[in-house]
């Protein structure tokens, strides 16, 4: 009888051990919490709300009209040597004229190589869901999503593309929280190859007169002479 | 001696018909659809229209690039009208002057102008002044022929309903398999039924019989179950196995403490990484834009959800939680999955941006999961043993020349892992 209990006792015991399974909404023991969780306010950790903020939590959105001056590049120098004053990109056309955006704004960054691969990669990050690896619109979400503009038959030109990013048009939304004005111009280039305006290869810096010349013509141009006024 | 009596060999003719019944489904054929007949495409003629194939391909090409963001060839709406039967509604003249400059048409104060205008919230549709009178014509006869084979392929679903039983027969073919199996089965269960039948009418008959003592002690003897489970060794194998077990089990709970790995908390909106990363492929950075930039990855704010959400899926009540939290200016409670110690200092953009280490290689195959799951043990021992095999990318990234040359000259050939960088550093990362 004893070797009977013994077994019973021993096979219900090995059940609840197996048993034991963490439940998915449980992290599980910690030891020393106090040492885990951050004393000073993390931005995107926390365990208790903050007294001291509007909405209770650490982060707080920036003040409007102020310019995150961390890392912020004013110049840009290409893989030639050449360097490029970009000021501090402050964009302040409001989101309705969009013509005044297409008759004052020129890329401040050289369409050359480099540049292009960057706002590939960018391109491919941010605007390829919606507007596809060919800038047809046919993207997985622009297929779903509907109304996606084919950037690749449209010539925009900079200042229109440039305007869209930071503030949207039609069904598209602003892009200005997700990019930086650098990395929007840099997009930009590449919008200009998927429409066929530029190689892929980029333009060398010395001949670049000669490829706008032939291409965009005097709009260009004029255009440039705004850019360079401001 | 019968050893079959009537109701057995009742039994064996069933199992035979079974068997017949079971082959005869095996073998028989399940090509029962049917085939639909194609149906005639003449094309509708359209006055002043020409329906040549090439002026189609061209106005193809022509909606596809200009037309199509805003418009769907059938009388779906997606920003202006759905363009099914436009040349039934309105007169050729006035699409082209419409379809070039609608700004100009409204402004003269066309009343179907204005009105279509204000319908559609007074939406501006883009003026195309470069496109010629062909090009539109070739426009509007590929929106014709779309038509036209819209009608097409609704005839074809009208004749493919009929054939609606035809086509849930040959869906069978797949539970086929499941059939045979269940056959199969019970077909075993039945030859145990008829061997324990046999086993039992032996002993009886052989009960009858007169026999030596021995055999009949083999006859009569009493199978007894609990036997082997009261044998010593059966019992010290289940002690030693509980105690194992028993060990096991404590040295894993300890072991667990301050790990998470497998926890995946139900977030306030049940966002899916499958659906956006996985099925819309949607890169990591589009929302958590810190990844490459900073320590943090970030959680996105409600306006990166409103970049698709302000559109589409608006009434979902998962969305309409996002809506509320923007409108009550409250933020998101997301529920934080990694919890790395406040003692340890982890950047992303260093791992992600320099390292090229893809997302996944610590965070599993987010774009398969639901609920987001942590899937590391983000142990000191499961930092330690990455920084130990991982060979730094150092090419194409001038930061790295010099160290590369000091390496070289010291280890030789050995490729310069995080390790050799101070990977192993203490101050690293507890500081």
């Amino acid at each position: 009888m004893r070797f009977k209990q013994y077994t019973m006792a021993a096979v219900a015991g090995l059940c609840v051990l197996t048993a034991c399974q963490r439940d998915y909404n449980d992290p599980g023991t910690e030891y020393a919490p106090n040492m885990y969780v951050s004393i000073p306010y993390e931005p995107l950790t926390q365990v208790e709300e903050n007294k001291l903020t509007p909405t209770g939590a650490n982060v707080l959105p920036p003040v409007p009209g102020t310019i995150s001056r961390r890392n912020y590049p004013t110049k840009y120098v290409d893989e030639y040597g050449n360097e490029y004053d970009l000021g501090l990109m402050v964009y302040r056309t409001h989101p309705d004229s969009i013509e005044v955006a297409e008759k004052t704004l020129k890329n401040p960054l050289p369409a050359t190589k480099q540049v292009i691969a960057e706002g590939k990669v960018l391109y491919e990050r941010f605007c390829q869901p919606c507007h596809g690896a060919k800038g047809q619109g046919d993207g997985p979400v622009g297929q779903k999503y509907k109304g996606v503009a084919n950037i690749a038959a449209m010539k925009f030109n900079d200042g229109h593309i440039f305007h869209v990013i930071t503030h949207g048009k039609g069904r598209m939304w602003p892009h200005a929280s997700q990019l930086n004005p650098l990395e929007r111009w840099k997009i930009v280039h590449y919008v200009h190859v998927l429409s066929g305006d530029l190689p892929e290869s980029g333009i060398v810096p010395g001949q670049e007169e000669k490829a706008s010349e032939t291409q965009e013509g005097t709009a260009a141009e004029q255009s440039s002479d705004v850019a360079m006024a401001n | 001696m019968r050893l079959l009596n009537k109701p057995n060999r009742l039994m064996l003719t069933r199992i035979c018909y079974a068997s017949i019944f079971l082959i005869v489904m095996l073998f028989s054929s399940p090509a029962w659809a049917q085939e639909v007949a194609p149906q005639d495409n003449a094309t509708q003629e359209v006055p002043g229209l020409d329906m040549s194939e090439a002026t189609i391909a061209k106005g193809k090409e022509l909606f596809v690039g200009r037309c199509q963001s805003c418009h769907a060839v059938t009388d779906e709406v997606v920003i202006g009208p759905g363009l099914k039967g436009v040349l039934e509604r309105r007169e050729l003249p006035w699409l082209l002057k419409w379809i070039r400059n609608s700004q100009a048409l409204i402004q003269s104060g066309d009343p179907t102008a204005v009105q279509l205008y204000n319908e559609y919230n007074q939406t501006q549709m883009t003026s195309f002044l470069d496109l010629s009178d062909d090009d539109i014509k070739a426009i509007l006869a590929y929106v014709k022929s779309a038509e036209n084979q819209q009608q097409e392929a609704a005839a074809d679903g009208a004749a493919q309903a009929e054939g609606g039983e035809a086509a849930q027969a040959s869906g069978l073919n797949s539970s086929y398999l499941t059939a045979i199996l269940v056959g199969l089965v019970i077909v075993l269960v039945l030859v145990l039924a008829v061997l324990l039948l046999i086993v039992s009418l032996l002993t009886r008959f052989l009960k009858n019989q007169d026999l030596p003592e021995e055999d009949l002690e083999v006859v009569n003897e009493k199978i007894d179950l609990t036997a082997p489970f009261r044998s010593k060794a059966f019992l010290t194998v289940v002690g030693v196995f509980f105690l194992l077990v028993v060990a096991k089990a404590g040295i894993d709970s300890l072991m667990d403490v301050g790990v998470q790995t497998g926890y995946a908390p139900t977030q306030p909106i049940a966002f899916s990484h499958k659906l956006h990363a996985g099925k819309y492929q949607i890169d990591c950075q589009y929302c958590h834009t810190g990844v490459r930039k900073g320590k943090s990855a970030n959680i996105p704010s409600a306006n990166i959800c409103m970049n698709c959400h302000g559109e589409i899926k608006r009434g979902s009540p998962e969305i309409q939680k996002i809506y509320a939290a923007i409108e009550k200016n409250e933020p998101i409670k997301w529920v934080r999955v990694h919890n790395l110690q406040d003692f340890v200092y982890f950047n992303h953009a260093q791992h992600v941006q320099v390292g090229q280490i893809e997302c996944q290689h610590c965070h599993g195959e987010i774009e398969k999961m639901e609920v987001v799951q942590q899937r590391s043990p983000l142990t000191m021992g499961w930092c330690i043993d990455c920084h130990r095999k991982t060979v730094v990318k150092a090419e194409g990234n001038d930061y790295y020349d010099r160290l590369l040359q000091f390496h070289k000259a010291n280890a030789g050939k050995k490729p310069m892992t995080v390790e050799d960088i101070g990977g192993l550093e203490c101050s690293k990362c507890h500081y």
